[in-house]
């Protein structure tokens, strides 16, 4: 049997805020980061939008408080004119956009947001670049991502 | 978040006039100023999540400035209470175990 510890880095590990501030970074890979020993990318969220900085085809930056810290997060609204995404196919980098200015107009202030993307540091700051937004509507889920964050943590995370 | 039992739960008063809400949670009350929230519906006995700024007046009086705020009826208080000492528990072991 397989006895390798199970890897974390390719899937949207679930973390409260005040653990998603704790990870550090893995000096070979600016994209890789810690946490508590294991490597990771990639993170799933769910706060409630405190904050919402706009730039129309440019990018919205904002804010989720899941009551334990709050998460910057950025979703970039520029796929059809940046040239960092040049190399994709046009049809995709299409859908991508079209999607993303869909999640931009579902991210109003207040609303509560399960959000997933990739972590990475801007200005010695951590952030997630968002690719996946989703606005919650029942009442419970802030509840339910909490006890999914702490389960999560006790037997997995942090063993 | 506000709440208690069926006369003591959740929004108790609210002014159209100043914006003050005053909601209770286990028999404390707590104004929060909702002035900037004017899209909220506020129906006396609804459960409200406030997020916002803390604010002490002379008289030593807390009012919460709300910077956003939802109705949430329906929520599972239970479940509620129950996750959030679960959490403290989280929060207490694995911020011990980051400094040591």
């Amino acid at each position: 049997m397989d006895q390798r510890p199970l890897s974390l880095l390719h899937i949207h590990v679930k973390l409260l805020g005040f653990s998603l501030h704790s990870i550090t970074p893995w000096p070979n890979n600016p994209s890789i980061f810690y946490l508590n020993g294991k490597r990771i990318s990639r993170v799933e969220i769910l706060g409630v939008v405190t904050s919402r900085d706009y730039k129309p085809n440019k990018f919205l930056r904002f804010t989720l408080d899941d009551g334990t810290h709050s998460i910057t997060c950025i979703l970039w609204l520029n796929h059809l004119t940046s040239p960092f995404f040049a190399s994709r196919q046009p049809a995709t980098l299409r859908v991508i956009s079209d999607w993303a200015k869909c999640f931009a107009d579902d991210i109003q202030f207040g609303k509560v947001a399960r959000v997933r993307g990739r972590v990475s540091s801007y200005r010695g700051d951590l952030q997630v670049t968002v690719s996946d937004v989703f606005i919650e509507r029942d009442p419970d889920a802030e509840t339910l991502h909490r006890l999914d964050c702490i389960s999560l943590g006790r037997r997995c995370y942090f063993v | 978040m506000s709440m208690a039992d069926a006369n003591d739960l959740g929004l108790q008063e609210y002014s159209v006039e100043t914006a003050i809400a005053v909601i209770a949670d286990h028999g404390a009350t707590l104004k929060v100023d909702t002035q900037h929230l004017r899209e909220l519906s506020f129906r006396i006995g609804s459960i409200f999540q406030f997020i916002g700024e803390l604010n002490i007046q002379p008289n030593n009086e807390a009012i919460l400035q709300a910077r956003t705020g939802r109705n949430v009826d329906g929520i599972d208080l239970d479940l509620y209470y129950q996750s959030l000492q679960q959490l403290r528990q989280f929060q207490a072991k694995h911020m011990k175990n980051a400094t040591t």
